[in-house]
């Protein structure tokens, strides 16, 4: 309801203006310029009011169409200022007649207060309009700045623009400084030849940045400004130009550019061409190749995953021909590979118990390669007192055969004069050797006898071991013992034993009649006459003349192999055995087994503390021999 | 949950406490008492510039309001110019122009302040309360002549402190007084209310930018009394 009511007063008060617009069509003060002028005769009129600095102004006349009263003094300004009810209309304070002007000084401006202006004629006449009414704050128009000028800023890298700084300073006549006066400053550019300015934001600052001219183009500036919250403007300032020719430099610059491309991109393809060129080398050299698993004598394929089995087979010696060769090559590079010693427990040699019960282990230690069962070799005489059993001493190259005697018999280092006896007893023919004495108390310790479980095809004997306290017999002993006879070694090959038994091993090889087993071809003869009875025993003996068996060899259940006690008594044979040992060949050469046992110590006994062995055949002996063989 | 919410405002409370001292304390502080206050301490420079900077923006304010109001109510040139006489506050005896306000006191400059600002307070809030009853006021309208009331306000507050510190005055006493504001006293039409309106825009736009000057010069003579004009 209040916009309806305000609209049609709005149309009233147009109504009305328009009329009055008629009735004085000289006053174009207020009313903004856009207004046409009306073709009627224009009276004297006040054209406009302006101040600078907002202390004073000035007002300017024209007396229209009314040509006589174009002279000075005809007619006269007055003005009031309404800043009382009181108060009357004055005539201006300073006139300028040559332009028609009233100056208005500082004592007469006041500010914030309506003046309005009329002209009077000489006649009294009075040309008055409403609408010349106003406060000097309001008809404020700054002069324009002053000291214009630009410095450049910056070139673009494409050398096609480029940013000028423009400065000035504010119109002295504008109290600036002192805050009377707040003013805002616009800048305006073009370029020559075109019409349309381009104005820039108005801002307070007495310096502005011009963006994006264009190289080689002038371009014309120029500012003006106002008092901020107001909306009339000073005057534009003069203009300057400014322009910036082509930068020589660029055409410097941009071949070097061109040439570092160009360069860069040569020596990168160098780097290539070299590469693929030395391809081949490179690889080798960044990634060596890797050898691939291999092991002598077994085919690369099988080490692949998944053939396991069949690894272990021919590990274990089941294959074709590839282990024993490998064993052969290995026993051909360390010749001197041949025997393991192991301590047996011994008061006098109290140091080397610990070694026992490892050195049994190892040499009877299924899971350690078949090189360790190798590693017997001859114990020398000079080193028997050797301590450490294992460790291969091998001083008598004329050991013939020596891959034959994988021997896994044990030496009891006892008395060196034994050993040195039976050594020299058996110097280049026997590669067996033994010696041994011990205490009988270190008998109960050793597992003595293996049981011979198979025999290899090369002459090679698998062991079994045995059990403690038990005389193991068995035929297959016996065959063993052939075969070795006819081996004229009785090197057994390798061992392979079961791992529950620790074993140790002695070598019991008697021989003291400095021959030999005398394998060759009198095996069985020799197993005759000299064959001590073992009653109950089974073994086949061979009697060495000086021998001591080393009847150390054990104490129970280790195998030796090679050394046949000599029936040392029949209570030790009368144990039972696990195998059945050929006793006896017939003169109708049957074979007999389980001869009655006959006492004839051997008359090679070793002076150690064994009990007389009766019989020192070279051959087993048992545990229960050793016990008489202990002193 | 009540835990984390309390340790929250107590994390806010910690990063805010001076905005807290700086916003809540009031410009008045009593100090005569002999109690411990809490104002923050302002230099005499700094808060002059600060009130003129609120004579600037609630000139500048007042400004777009009296032409957004032109625009939409008062199209016609003759309408504009015939407010300059009904202003209220002519009768305030403040110096009206350069000579007079170069020749009086810094004490006077301030007091003329003072009082016009205090004048305003009042009619401002009728005015606000009078363009609330338009259908067709709009939005930015109201909002400036609401922010303009409220800066007044503060500018007040500004000027009693500078007074108190410039010329060592105490506290004046700040009352409002009616001065003839509504002269008509009855349900005023609605022309009039549209022209009144606009007469209290215009008016105050004017006396704004009394104050501002005022300020201005009054700073001019702290920093270089020689130099101003």
């Amino acid at each position: 309801m209040t916009v309806l009511s305000s609209s049609s007063n709005l149309l009233l008060l147009l109504l009305m203006s328009s009329l009055d617009w008629l009735s004085t069509p000289g006053s174009a003060f207020f009313m903004g310029r856009h207004r046409v002028m009306s073709p009627a005769p224009l009276e004297p009129h006040i054209t406009d009011c302006i101040s600078r600095d907002q202390a004073t102004f000035q007002c300017w006349w024209s007396p229209g169409n009314f040509h006589n009263l174009s002279s000075p003094g005809a007619l006269r300004l007055f003005y009031i200022k309404k800043d009382s009810p009181a108060s009357e209309w004055k005539e201006c304070p300073e006139y300028v007649h040559s332009n028609q002007e009233c100056f208005f000084d500082n004592a007469h401006t006041s500010i914030w207060i309506p003046y309005c202006m009329q002209l009077r004629s000489q006649n009294n006449i009075t040309y008055y309009n409403e609408e010349d009414c106003f406060t000097v704050e309001n008809i404020v128009r700054p002069d324009p700045p002053v000291s214009l000028n630009w410095t450049l800023l910056n070139i673009s890298p494409s050398g096609l623009n480029y940013d000028v700084m423009v400065n000035w300073e504010a119109p002295p006549s504008a109290d600036v400084g002192a805050g009377w006066m707040r003013i805002e400053y616009e800048i305006q550019y073009k370029a020559i030849n075109t019409t349309k300015w381009e104005a820039l934001e108005m801002q307070p600052q007495t310096q502005q940045t011009i963006f994006g001219l264009h190289i080689g183009k002038e371009y014309e500036v120029h500012i003006r400004c106002r008092m901020q919250a107001f909306t009339k403007f000073g005057e534009f300032s003069d203009s300057i130009f400014i322009q910036v020719t082509e930068v020589p430099i660029n055409e410097y610059t941009f071949p070097l550019t061109l040439v570092l491309v160009f360069g860069i991109v040569g020596i990168l393809l160098l780097g290539m061409l070299i590469v693929i060129s030395q391809q081949h080398r490179l690889m080798m050299i960044l990634l060596p190749p890797v050898p691939a698993p291999k092991i002598k004598g077994i085919d690369p394929e099988l080490l692949k995953k998944g053939k396991l089995d069949e690894l272990n087979l021919i590990l274990s010696g089941g294959g074709m021909g590839g282990l024993p060769t490998y064993a052969t090559n290995f026993y051909q590079d360390e010749p001197c590979v041949e025997f393991i010693e192991v301590a047996v427990e011994d008061a006098d040699t109290g140091e080397k118990e610990d070694n026992q019960g490892s050195d049994t282990q190892k040499l009877l230690d299924l899971s350690q390669p078949v090189s360790q069962h190798m590693n017997i070799g001859f114990s020398n005489v000079v080193s028997f007192p050797d301590d450490d059993s294992g460790r291969a001493s091998c001083y008598d190259p004329d050991l013939p055969d020596q891959d034959t005697l994988l021997l896994m018999a044990t030496l009891l280092p006892g008395q060196p004069e034994v050993g040195k006896r039976a050594m020299a007893a058996e110097r280049g023919a026997r590669p067996l050797v033994h010696t041994q004495t011990e205490g009988p108390q270190t008998w109960v310790n050793t597992d003595f006898y293996a049981q011979v479980s198979n025999v290899m095809p090369t002459g090679g004997v698998v062991l079994s071991p045995g059990q403690q306290l038990r005389i193991q017999e068995s035929t297959s002993g016996a065959e063993e013992e052939t075969q070795k006879k006819e081996k004229e070694h009785t090197g057994g090959e390798d061992s392979e034993e079961d791992k529950e038994k620790e074993l140790q091993f002695q070598l019991l090889v008697v021989d003291c009649e400095g021959g030999r087993y005398a394998a060759e071809g009198n095996a069985w003869q020799i197993g005759g006459p000299h064959s001590a009875p073992m009653p109950g025993e089974g073994y086949q003996t061979i009697f060495p003349q000086p021998a001591e068996t080393t009847p150390a060899a054990t104490a129970e259940g280790s195998q030796s192999p090679y050394i046949l006690p000599d029936s040392p008594q029949s209570q030790f044979f009368a144990r039972v055995a696990d195998y059945t040992v050929v006793q006896e060949v017939d003169s109708q050469h049957s074979l007999l087994l389980n001869p009655p046992p006959r006492q004839s110590p051997p008359p090679c006994l070793p002076q150690h503390p064994l009990k007389a062995l009766p019989a020192m055949p070279v051959g087993y002996i048992t545990p229960d021999l050793l016990g008489n063989l202990s002193p | 949950m009540h835990l984390v919410s309390v340790i929250q405002r107590g994390v806010w409370a910690v990063l805010l406490w001076p905005n807290l001292l700086a916003s809540s304390v009031p410009l008045d502080c009593r100090e005569e008492q002999g109690i411990l206050s809490r104002c923050p301490s302002i230099s005499q420079e700094k808060l002059l510039d600060r009130v003129i900077e609120h004579a600037e923006l609630i000139y500048r304010v007042s400004e777009e309001s009296c032409s957004l109001y032109e625009d939409m109510f008062i199209p016609l040139q003759f309408q504009r110019n015939q407010v300059g006489y009904a202003c209220i506050t002519k009768t305030l005896p403040v110096p009206s122009s350069k000579n007079e306000i170069q020749q009086i006191s810094d004490k006077w400059l301030l007091h003329s302040v003072l009082m016009l600002v205090q004048s305003w307070i009042e009619p401002l809030v009728y005015l606000q309360t009078s363009l609330d009853r338009y259908n067709a006021a709009p939005e930015m309208l109201l909002n400036k002549t609401k922010w303009v009331s409220e800066k007044l306000i503060s500018l007040e507050q500004g000027v009693v402190v500078l007074i108190k510190k410039m010329l060592d005055e105490g506290m004046l006493t700040i009352n409002h007084s009616e001065q003839g504001l509504l002269q008509n006293g009855v349900q005023p039409q609605m022309l009039e209310s549209v022209m009144r309106d606009y007469t209290l825009l215009s008016c105050f736009k004017k006396d704004a930018h009394k104050m501002e000057a005022f300020l201005k010069l009054l700073k001019c003579r702290q920093t270089d009394r020689y130099n101003c004009s």
